[in-house]
């Protein structure tokens, strides 16, 4: 059963950007990052809203569109992406969770790892090379 | 009259080598069942014991609400160390309270933080969420879901996909969690139950395997599934105590339990003068004693006090 040692930097931006993902998609319409800043409110700074935002476009979990001298930003139509930043605040803050949610695989140690490749190779079945095969090569999700 | 009253607060440790045998004989769904039921009986006792010898114990103390009869010396003679057991019984007692408490309470919460999370997400049955890690989880509830990251999707083959749902489906078909609640609260009210926790967790999981692989007709494209998504899952939510034994973890246990041949059909008892069938019979025995005495002894105590109530 997992517990979760994200490393912390990434757990405060995670949880930052869930805030601002979240401001977006209670925004009547495309807004500009001074209004997501002022409604979030605590005190957080112009640039780190534009960080956040421009991490979240990287990702399109956000659009954006020119207004004026500025940007206009917007929450992408897709849902996920609001819930797979809260999904995220669940299961690393909540370490006693594994009567809820039982993952499908717990952490491997260095020797579960090496048993679990050798048993794989065991099982590499030549009907099926190509589902064996580069996992690169199968991304239709 | 002695000690055996206390029997139900270490009694739980008899549990541990049935949950080896069971983990290791039983059909996975057999075992899930039994450990659970054990694990639930021998909780029970045990926290009704901790009530009684701490009733026992302190009736006469002053200020205590509790009738003075509770305390004569005929029931107090039941008792051993009867002051000392009784005072260390209402911590013991108000901390396997509170740590039940707890426990559903997270429960609780994490089952309704989850269902938030995903309430902007439109697909009914399967929530796809685009996190880079990867992960997969079945979340139990009114709308039963499953959430998958696209990052583990992203890494599986068609038919090992397949075989991932089919285990999560089968976790929320089954209730899985209820079990694993149960054995989460036990191993509260009484720590010795804690392997029990884990043996049920383990068999839990290799039900769902095996019910997953009957599913989609492949033994071998499940044991894939989960070996590709343990392996591409390092590094995410991590280490457990387990990774700390010399013995394997269980995913490499469950990958080469689906490499095996099936485990025995879970109706019917295997025949008695096999390896299988003694293990199995040592097992049920086994739990059926402790799970008696543990009553016996709890019950004893409940009647001796019913005896000496005033009204």
């Amino acid at each position: 059963m997992p517990s979760s040692p994200t490393p912390r930097r990434r757990r405060g931006r995670g949880e930052l950007e869930a805030q601002v993902l979240a401001a977006l998609c209670a925004a009547p319409g495309p807004v500009g990052a001074a209004w997501v800043r002022d409604r979030i409110g605590g005190g957080l700074a112009y640039t780190t809203v534009i960080t956040t935002l421009t991490r979240l476009l990287a990702k399109g979990a956000v659009g954006r569109e020119k207004a004026g001298r500025s940007f206009a930003w917007s929450p992408a139509a897709d849902g996920s992406w609001l819930a797979a930043l809260r999904m995220r605040r669940v299961l690393d803050g909540e370490s006693d969770r594994e009567a809820v949610l039982a993952s499908f695989v717990t952490a491997l140690s260095p020797d579960d790892e090496r048993l679990l490749r050798g048993l794989l190779h065991e099982a590499e079945d030549p009907r099926a090379t190509q589902d064996t095969g580069d996992p690169e090569d199968t991304g239709d999700t | 009259m002695g000690f055996f009253v206390f029997l139900p607060l270490v009694l739980p440790l008899t549990a541990w080598p049935v949950a080896r045998l069971a983990e290791q004989r039983l059909h996975p769904r057999t075992a899930t069942l039994m450990l659970t039921t054990v694990a639930g009986v021998l909780a029970l006792c045990s926290t009704l014991c901790l009530a009684l010898v701490m009733v026992v114990g302190t009736a006469q103390l002053p200020g205590n609400p509790l009738p003075d009869g509770w305390s004569d010396p005929e029931v107090r003679d039941a008792v051993p160390f009867e002051e000392v057991a009784g005072r260390a019984a209402i911590p013991a007692l108000l901390a396997v309270l509170a740590a039940c408490a707890l426990t559903l309470w997270r429960h609780v919460r994490v089952r309704r933080l989850a269902h938030r999370a995903l309430r902007g997400v439109a697909a009914p049955r399967v929530a796809v969420l685009p996190d880079p890690d990867p992960y997969a989880y079945a979340l139990p509830g009114a709308r039963p879901r499953i959430v998958v990251s696209r990052a583990l999707l992203e890494r599986l083959a068609p038919g090992e996909r397949r075989a991932l749902f089919a285990h999560e489906r089968a976790h929320l078909a089954a209730r899985h969690h209820r079990f694993l609640l149960v054995v989460q609260l036990a191993a509260r009210a009484n720590p010795f139950l804690r392997p029990l926790r884990t043996a049920v967790g383990y068999a839990a999981e290799r039900w769902a395997d095996e019910d997953a692989a009957r599913a989609i007709g492949d033994r071998r494209a499940m044991a894939r599934a989960i070996g590709k998504a343990a392996l591409v899952s390092r590094g995410a939510p991590a280490a457990t105590l387990a990774g700390l034994a010399a013995a394997p973890g269980p995913v490499p246990r469950r990958v080469a339990a689906l490499l095996g041949p099936p485990p025995p059909t879970p109706s019917g008892w295997p025949p008695a003068f096999t390896a299988v069938g003694l293990a199995t019979w040592a097992a049920a025995a086994g739990t059926t004693v402790s799970a008696l005495s543990s009553a016996n002894a709890a019950i004893t105590l409940f009647f001796l006090l019913h005896a000496a109530t005033p009204w």
